[in-house]
């Protein structure tokens, strides 16, 4: 007990908090747990390295209340997590998932279940150190020069001074009839209790410091300057997207606008039959079975080269092309009616009279400007009006096919002409070439009369037109004889 | 004060009517609180320099990977059509799995009373959270743009204005593995303190006891606060038991919800949280048998303790080997042809080798713990758990990579080949785990003391009854 005495000058000075004793084993303790307990001690305290068992009863300390909290904290992660789920995702943002309801609570549970537990466990963690009194880095007791130990190998049993039985010499006098060999007053903590202006500095400096970066990103975000803004992902901001008739580095070819995939039909085209798609009768294509996989590549041609191929392929039957050899569908398969071939007659002169001409005699205006300059690899479009593009030797599907897949210099439609509108303009054609060919009984009566007063206008118009040629030509002759 | 065994180091005989010793020698409380803060203590070894430079190095790597792939995008990765969940989602279901053994040893053996937890349930907890911080990183990264991943979070936005899909598995995943990283971290904290107590107490510098001091919150000891301190604990273990077998359940959920083949299958949550149990314990003792002779803990952790470790590891590898049986009974059962086709493409198709690999690694390799030689010589258990680490990141590489690469639409069908950067973000992840771990050995108690303290007042008080 020397230390006692060293100390009690200082205990005269200092507020005393109450009275600790020193223990070597586990069962010195609990004896000496009862003895004090049963002296009438309540606000008392044992210190020990780990848990010790029994030492509740031989304190008499209370159970505590910490599980009410954490099934509080429990109650709370349910009710949040699912008022949450319901708010977000079955009233205020409803998503649809597989006509499932909306509150489908099933779906929720995972993250009811996970949130139950966090809070919970917030309850049991937090309201643990709370109910404890912790943090507290203050602590009479540490003052004591062996209480170092507690956290090591030893066991302290501590009285404090608020007790209504305490004094001083009588707890000294109880805990030395206990088997102690160690027995120290407890007194006033006089070390200075703020936390370090330096460690206040250094985290201020710290945090400070860690807002510099992020503020000079801001700054050359928005302030101007002669210089281009800084970007930070400069590929997020200026994505590679490209417009239609842009140039691309990420293909081979350099065009943005990517060509059909070869043999593919877009989403929702399958609704139609083959012979609609294709102007081919494909059960009969099916039957003839002959060079059937060659017939169908053959039917799209990619380039000239590949066709050239399969051409020299079928030598042995020079004569009979694929062209030939194919049964293409007879007839259109569209109803005409008049709506449908004015909607042909729109699309040909959106989209073929440019070579062929309105009146389909191959003398569009490129095809006059191929001659104007001459050009040396120009083939003529061809005229609609011959006897071999007419319906009976060159069939509706033929020339559905012709337009969807092209032929010689003219490229296929198909990316650019929707099925139904390539048919009406078969339709079209058709009466294009009907029309050159056509007599006056051909037309209902009731319109006879009509087209009898048109081409009667017409012919006097094409007379005067040219007897104002003539007269002008007539003019133009004087003038040069007078000038002469 | 003397024990059934008083010097030996073999605890692993049975003893009938007699509980064997989990604290080997003469060992007193005084002793336990040396042998573990001497680890912290004295100066790190060239040992633990050698091992740090290299794990730090790695843990760099990741670092400028993790850069090179924000700056430049996931196309650095080898994900592609149709495999878009390579490697990052390969090395995060791994290091979940990793991390359930921690939690595991903490929670569950501690519900079942298992004392020998006691002296391994740090480690592995700590483990646990460095484990579960490498698996964060993958999915965090493989948003694509990381610095957006805060869009997971349900929070009232001003650009999105929506709130995220909460029938999606994998936004509970998002809740399950946050949830699970934060329970485990307050479980880990929460046992830490009283021995962080035991470090400030024993500090001579002062900034140690400082630093050491504002982590242990003020810790007296007190038995009232030991007393809501164990019930705090108990109330955590029960929440963390099921919340562990939660997490992987979640994370297969990502698979089992999903269509594809392969995926699609009942049987998923439980092989899973069976593979993540059996992962686990390996990489535990991977880490441990070494760090136990190398830290000097050998009458702590001792060859029992290592023992009933391998036992769990032989019962979890035999339960997974059960499962890939099953997955295959009931392809066969189904009659459905894409899950047939799946599953012998898994086996015989172009990834038969990764197959292999899983099999051998993950169900025979374990089969050696049937011989009790096997399960006591530290070495052999190292090779064989080196061979389950292998073989469970197989696993998830063949489940998530063979199933994707031919699903149902053939024209689609390609094979995976990791790039450099999947190669280098692998080997860097393990840099992160390895350079917590070293540090945690080094500033932390790596075992209990308490707890283990505990462990010993009750062994004492059994050799005092067979007296």
């Amino acid at each position: 007990m020397s230390n006692e005495n060293s100390m009690s000058d200082d205990n005269n000075t200092k507020k005393v908090h109450g009275t600790v004793a020193e223990y070597e084993s586990v069962d010195a303790l609990l004896e000496a747990c009862r003895r004090i307990r049963d002296a009438g001690f309540t606000k008392t305290d044992a210190f020990t390295p780990f848990p010790v068992h029994g030492i509740d009863t031989a304190l008499g300390i209370k159970p505590t209340k910490l599980p009410w909290i954490a099934l509080a904290g429990g109650a709370t992660g349910l009710t949040i997590a699912l008022l949450m789920q319901i708010w977000m995702n079955g009233i205020d943002y409803q998503y649809i998932i597989s006509g499932k309801p909306y509150i489908s609570l099933p779906a929720f549970m995972p993250v009811a279940f996970e949130l139950t537990i966090l809070l919970a466990s917030f309850g049991a963690f937090f309201g643990m150190w709370a109910l404890n009194g912790l943090p507290k880095f203050s602590n009479p007791i540490f003052t004591d020069p062996r209480f170092d130990r507690a956290t090591d190998d030893r066991f302290f049993l501590y009285i404090d001074a608020k007790d209504d039985s305490y004094d001083q010499a009588g707890a000294e006098k109880l805990l030395a009839d206990t088997g102690t060999e160690y027995i120290n007053t407890v007194v006033e903590d006089d070390s200075p209790t703020q936390i370090p202006k330096f460690l206040i500095t250094t985290l201020v400096t710290v945090i400070a410091l860690s807002f510099i970066p992020a503020l000079i990103l801001a700054r050359m975000r928005v302030t101007t300057s002669s210089q281009p803004r800084f970007h930070i992902f400069p590929d997020m901001d200026f994505s590679p997207a490209r417009d239609a008739q842009q140039t691309t580095t990420l293909f081979a070819d350099n065009r943005a606008m990517r060509p059909d995939v070869p043999g593919t039909i877009a989403r929702g085209e399958m609704e139609e039959d083959l012979d609609y798609l294709t102007g081919i009768k494909m059960e009969s294509l099916a039957l003839q079975q002959v060079n059937k996989d060659r017939q169908l590549v053959a039917l799209y041609p990619q380039d000239e080269k590949a066709s050239s191929d399969t051409a020299a392929e079928q030598a042995d039957a020079p004569e009979k092309s694929v062209m030939d050899t194919t049964p293409w569908v007879e007839t259109n398969p569209v109803e005409i009616t008049a709506d449908f071939v004015k909607q042909g007659q729109a699309q040909f002169n959106i989209y073929c009279s440019t070579c062929h001409g309105r009146d389909g005699r191959g003398n569009g205006l490129v095809h006059q400007r191929a001659q104007q300059i001459m050009a040396s690899s120009w083939i003529p479009p061809a005229s609609m009006h011959q006897e071999t593009l007419y319906a009976d030797q060159y069939p509706d599907g033929k020339l559905f096919s012709t337009i969807s897949n092209g032929i010689r210099k003219m490229p296929g439609y198909a990316g650019q002409i929707k099925v139904r509108d390539r048919w009406a303009i078969v339709a079209y054609v058709r009466a294009l070439q009907q029309s050159q060919n056509a007599s006056l009984n051909m037309v209902p009566e009731s319109e006879q009369e009509t087209i009898r007063t048109r081409k009667a206008e017409v012919e006097r118009m094409l007379a005067e037109q040219a007897e104002a040629e003539k007269k002008k030509e007539e003019e133009r002759a004087k003038q040069a004889e007078q000038a002469q | 004060m003397s024990l059934a065994i008083p010097n030996g180091l073999d605890n692993t005989e049975e003893r009938p009517g007699q509980r064997a010793p989990l604290v080997l020698g003469d060992t007193t409380y005084h002793d336990i609180t040396e042998t573990v803060c001497r680890v912290a203590e004295r100066p790190p070894g060239a040992g633990w320099f050698a091992g740090f430079l290299v794990a730090f190095a790695l843990l760099n790597l990741l670092g400028v990977c993790i850069a090179y792939l924000i700056y430049t995008g996931v196309g650095v990765w080898g994900n592609a059509a149709p495999v878009f969940w390579g490697w990052p989602i390969v090395n995060f279901v791994f290091w979940v799995g990793i991390g359930h053994a921690g939690t595991l040893i903490s929670a569950i053996l501690f519900l079942f009373r298992q004392e020998w937890r006691t002296s391994i349930n740090r480690a592995a907890e700590a483990m646990t959270i460095f484990a579960v911080a490498c698996a964060g990183t993958f999915p965090g990264i493989h948003v694509g743009r990381a610095w957006l991943a805060f869009w997971l979070a349900p929070y009232p936005s001003l650009n999105l204005w929506m709130w995220p899909q909460f029938r999606s598995p994998l936004l509970w995943d998002v809740f399950a593995v946050s949830t699970y990283g934060t329970v485990s971290l307050l479980f880990w904290y929460m046992g830490m303190v009283p021995d962080l107590a035991t470090f400030r107490d024993r500090s001579k510098n002062k900034w140690r006891r400082m630093a050491y001091g504002i982590l242990a919150l003020g810790w007296s000891g007190s038995s009232r606060h030991w007393m809501r301190y164990e019930k705090a604990y108990a109330l955590l273990a029960a929440f963390a038991a099921p919340l562990v077998l939660s997490v992987h359940t979640i994370v297969s959920f990502d698979f089992a919800v999903s269509q594809v083949p392969g995926w699609h299958t009942t049987i998923f949550p439980p092989y899973f949280v069976a593979g993540a149990i059996f992962s686990g314990f390996a990489m535990v003792l991977t880490l441990m048998v070494p760090a136990r002779s190398m830290l000097g803990l050998e009458k702590l952790i001792t060859i029992r303790h290592l023992e009933n470790m391998c036992k769990i590891i032989l019962a979890t590898g035999s339960i997974v080997g059960l499962a890939y049986g099953t997955e295959f009974f009931i392809a066969w059962y189904g009659q459905v042809p894409e899950e047939q086709f799946a599953f012998l493409n898994r086996a015989l198709g172009p990834y038969w080798w990764a197959y292999l690999t899983m099999v051998s690694c993950n169900v025979l390799s374990p089969q050696l713990f049937w011989f009790k030689k096997f399960r006591t010589t530290p070495i052999l258990i190292v090779i064989v758990c080196v061979f389950v680490n292998i073989g469970m990141w197989f696993e998830r590489f063949v489940i998530v990579v063979t199933s994707l690469s031919r699903d149902y639409l053939p024209s689609a069908w390609s094979y995976f080949t990791p790039t450099w950067v999947d190669w280098a973000m692998l080997i860097g992840s393990f840099g992160l785990f390895f350079t917590l771990f070293l540090l945690f050995c080094k500033l932390m108690p790596v075992i209990n003391m308490a707890e283990t303290k505990a462990t010993l007042a009750k062994q004492y008080h059994m050799a005092h009854e067979h007296e």
